[in-house]
């Protein structure tokens, strides 16, 4: 096979070593904290950690997408530097993305010649196709070379990848969450291959959010990171299952925001045996039933893809329900509009902040707009009363604290944080019942996340009843009053967030059964 | 990053870019096509700054080209306006023509219904009618992009071609056929639009539907829930901005618009007064894609597509002496037309980027 610059390595041989990684972004924000990391050849390695965690900053630095800003890499011993995702190619390195890179209407042979060097001079079809079949004989994949990638499933669009991956000659492959999209008797036949790459010498590294147990089968070793930091590097057999949950959310308490008592009052909304479909058709929320008061936050942890988007959209009447009812302030809204619970009180923060949260070309006073729109108060006659909303603007941009030089400023030249700022001004005020935040501090940076959650208390302190979605197990509990984990679409527990170990709830999280 | 003799020149991304320099860029755009054109001219025998003379001063003489002028110019103004409403919410209207087409039965079905009616009622009610008829032909499109998600683009052009049959069906040997073979019969007395400054009142309505246009998009509820849908459709289906409603909403506002020019163009014009051959109402059906180009070019700004209509339409218009007075081939002043096109289309770079330069 072409382009193996280190055709031969001995099985237990370090083939790649980060030593002090560490990455700084704009903000202040330290992704990657001198991370150690060391591979070995026929080795499986899995990183571990949670939404920002660093897995994602590290993953880009070993495959050339990114430069760190301290630290080294060596590869097969040698200190190396990747200038592109090129040179890491070039260098044996292959990643297989968790969104599908593939050409949809070509075959699978000619997607995974793609790229290759040999492509584009003259190409011996017949001598490539020997090469591929080999390959997969001696890896083990099954995979029918001549049918079009979109007949494919998940699982054999993923295996293309991979042999692409091989094909260019890779001896260290890089996955980034490789069963997410997968059902279970493909990740069967995508654990068998890894099985076989791995005797065949290819190092791998899986990079895991979710779905802990399937890794857990595979693995050799597994690096925790939590917070830029790598937590814990352990062999598996010496690891359980739990003891990684716990790794993995950390056990210390980081913030320290006074979360007052409220008295409780009415019940605001009560939902019952609630399912939902996600976007693919299959059930992804089920039979969920609970109720929230005035003056308290329920808060729904667990990690992204177990049905909290779509909760969160049938109760902000974005998504239609299977079935179960949504019962708000003692009236059944199941079937009402968006439209209609934004006129009863209730506000939806959602997760995507330019995706769904925000226009990023508008003004602020036309983001501003997008919750007023509706309301008499700011009209004349029928007109937009554009001077009262510009007012108004101005008195949120100042009451929120956002940093902007005007309110005309495009909303996507904000931060992150203050762009968030501008969502919460948004809905915030109009909201008089019911919150709803859908993962609000998610990709901010300390003090733009801390501002954010003294919000959403004080949300509680006004009397409103919150629901916080919610990937970072310490925020949930900082703020909750009550904690509900969510693991494949059902609630697996409401626990008072008073008295309740956190590990315990990292292991509801990732779906270990008590 | 390019060098030339010691020069060298950097690209510069524009951030926020002014009416004044949008304004400026077109009109060099403009320049720089006039200067293209002049090399045809030149290779066809004639001489450029004679024949651009020539051609506006025909296009704006009041006893001349003018009256045609603006007549063809608000025509295209129609279509700009449908163009600009739809674009707005993000969706694309080529439309225009079935719509244009179903305008014009909509106000000659009615004419020929109540050809005795005095003019103040027949003419509102063609007006009304016409652009009924263009509405719902263009909400069929909408409902259809905003329920199931079909393209508007596949969806409107099949229905152009299904409106200049149902034009042809009514007309060629149909009910409404006239003396002249394979035209209609002409319009009632009271049924022409009556003139205003040697204009019909219509291109008065076109240019005043400009100006509602944009208040209505620039300060109503409506009009913002149509630029929220167009700026991110996922925002707003978060704010309850309903897809369904506003596709609909806007298909129909445009059909509407285009199907008012369905009035215009034939009771408007002496030279018609009734639906002609069908080649002949084609041609007149393939004006209104003009009206994405003007849309385009004056960035959705109804009130900019004013004088850029009427300045297309003095050139379709002022372009016939090249063929009457030089003796040149037929077919130049579409080529000018096509040079000016794709010259402000490749100026829009510049929209975004500007070019420096430096020593060294």
């Amino acid at each position: 096979m072409l382009n193996s610059p280190q055709a031969d390595t001995r099985p237990g041989e370090v083939v790649l070593e980060a030593r002090g990684i560490t990455k700084r972004y704009p903000n202040n924000v330290v992704a990657l904290d001198k991370v150690d990391f060391q591979l070995r050849a026929g080795e499986v390695h899995a990183i571990l950690g949670e939404n920002g965690a660093g897995k994602t900053t590290l993953m880009n630095i070993l495959f050339g997408v990114i430069q760190p800003d301290e630290g080294e890499i060596y590869l097969y011993g040698r200190k190396t530097r990747f200038k592109s995702p090129i040179d890491a190619i070039n260098m044996g390195v292959g990643m297989v993305h968790q969104t599908r890179k593939l050409v949809q209407a070509h075959t699978v042979l000619e997607n995974i010649i793609l790229g290759h060097p040999k492509a584009g001079r003259l190409l011996n079809l017949r001598k490539v196709r020997e090469e591929v079949e080999e390959m997969c004989r001696r890896y083990g994949f099954r995979i029918d070379l001549d049918a079009r990638v979109w007949q494919l499933s998940a699982g054999e669009q993923e295996m293309v990848e991979i042999l692409r991956a091989l094909y260019r000659g890779a001896k260290i492959l890089i996955l980034d969450e490789p069963t997410s999209v997968l059902t279970p008797p493909e990740v069967e036949v995508l654990l068998n291959s890894i099985r076989h790459m791995a005797k065949n010498n290819i190092a791998l590294i899986p990079f895991i959010t979710h779905k802990l147990p399937e890794v857990f089968e595979v693995s050799d070793k597994v690096t925790v990171l939590r917070r830029g930091k790598v937590v814990k590097t352990i062999n598996i057999r010496e690891a359980s299952m739990k003891s990684l949950a716990e790794y993995m959310v950390g056990r210390e308490v980081l913030f320290n925001l006074t979360n007052p008592k409220v008295n409780l009052g009415r019940e605001i909304l009560k939902v019952e045996n609630l399912s939902a479909l996600n976007d693919k058709g299959v059930v992804a929320l089920r039979n969920v039933s609970f109720s929230v008061k005035e003056g308290e936050i329920l808060g729904i942890v667990g990690v992204s893809g177990n049905g909290q988007e779509e909760l969160a959209e049938v109760l902000a009447g974005l998504r239609k329900p299977a079935s179960g009812r949504v019962i708000f302030d003692g009236q059944d809204i199941t079937r009402k509009s968006v439209l209609e619970r934004l006129k009863m009180g209730i506000g939806y923060i959602p997760p995507d902040r330019l995706g769904e949260g925000a226009i990023g070309n508008f003004s602020l006073v036309d983001n501003i707009l997008l919750n007023l729109y509706y309301d008499k108060e700011f009209r004349k006659s029928i007109f937009l009363n554009y001077p009262k909303i510009r007012e108004y603007t101005k008195r949120l941009v100042s009451e929120f604290e956002v940093i902007t030089p005007s309110v005309d400023t495009k909303a996507a030249h904000l931060s992150g944080g203050n762009l968030q700022k501008i969502i919460l001004a948004r809905v915030i005020p109009k909201t008089t019942k019911l919150l709803i935040a859908n993962l609000p501090t998610s990709g901010l940076d300390v003090a733009s996340a801390e501002s954010v959650r003294n919000r959403i208390l004080s949300c509680k302190e006004k009397g409103m009843a919150v629901i916080l979605i919610s990937e970072d197990l310490d925020e949930a509990l900082q703020l909750s009053d009550r904690i509900a984990p969510i693991y494949e679409g059902r609630i697996v527990a409401i626990l008072d967030a008073d008295n309740v170990k956190k590990e315990e709830i990292g292991a509801m999280m990732a779906g270990v059964s008590q | 990053m390019a060098r030339l003799e010691g020069l060298s020149f950097k690209k510069e991304r524009i951030i926020v870019l002014t009416g004044g320099r949008a304004v400026k860029i077109s009109a060099l755009s403009v320049a720089f096509s006039f200067l293209v054109f002049s090399l045809f001219l030149y290779l066809e025998g004639a001489n450029p700054v004679e024949a651009y003379l020539n051609i506006f001063s025909f296009a704006l003489a009041p006893e001349l080209g003018l009256p045609a002028t603006l007549h063809r110019g608000l025509f295209m103004l129609f279509s700009a306006l449908a163009f600009i409403v739809v674009y707005r919410a993000g969706i694309w209207n080529v439309g225009m023509e079935g719509q244009f087409y179903l305008g014009t039965i909509g106000a000659f079905a009615v004419a020929f219904a109540f050809p005795n009616l005095p003019s103040p009622v027949l003419i509102p009610m063609m007006l009304a009618s016409a652009a009924l008829f263009g509405a719902g032909y263009g909400a069929i499109t909408g409902f259809l992009k905003g329920k199931l998600d079909v393209n508007e683009v596949v969806v409107a052009l099949m229905l152009n071609n299904i409106a200049f049959w149902l034009v042809y069906l009514l007309t060629v040997g149909g009910p409404w056929a006239g003396s002249i073979a394979s035209s209609s019969r002409p319009l009632p007395e009271p049924a022409r639009a009556p003139r205003i400054w040697e204009t019909p009142f219509t291109s008065l309505l076109a240019a005043a539907l400009a100006v509602i246009l944009y208040i209505f998009l620039k300060y109503t509820p409506l009009g913002y829930q149509i630029k929220v849908y167009g700026g991110n459709p996922n925002v707003a289906r978060h704010v309850g901005i309903s897809s369904l409603k506003v596709s609909v909403l806007v298909m129909a506002l445009g059909g509407a618009i285009s199907g008012l020019a369905g009035y215009h163009m034939w009771a408007g014009d002496a030279a018609f007064y009734l639906i002609p051959r069908p080649e002949a109402y084609k041609a007149v059906g393939d004006m209104t894609y003009w009206g994405i180009i003007i849309g385009l070019i004056c960035l959705l700004n109804p009130l900019a597509s004013i004088p850029t209509s009427i300045f297309i339409g003095a050139i379709t218009v002022g372009s016939t002496v090249l063929v009457r007075r030089f003796r040149l081939p037929f077919g130049l002043d579409i080529l000018f037309l096509g040079i000016i096109t794709i010259s402000f289309v490749a100026f829009q770079f510049f929209y975004n980027y500007r070019i420096k330069m430096r020593r060294g």
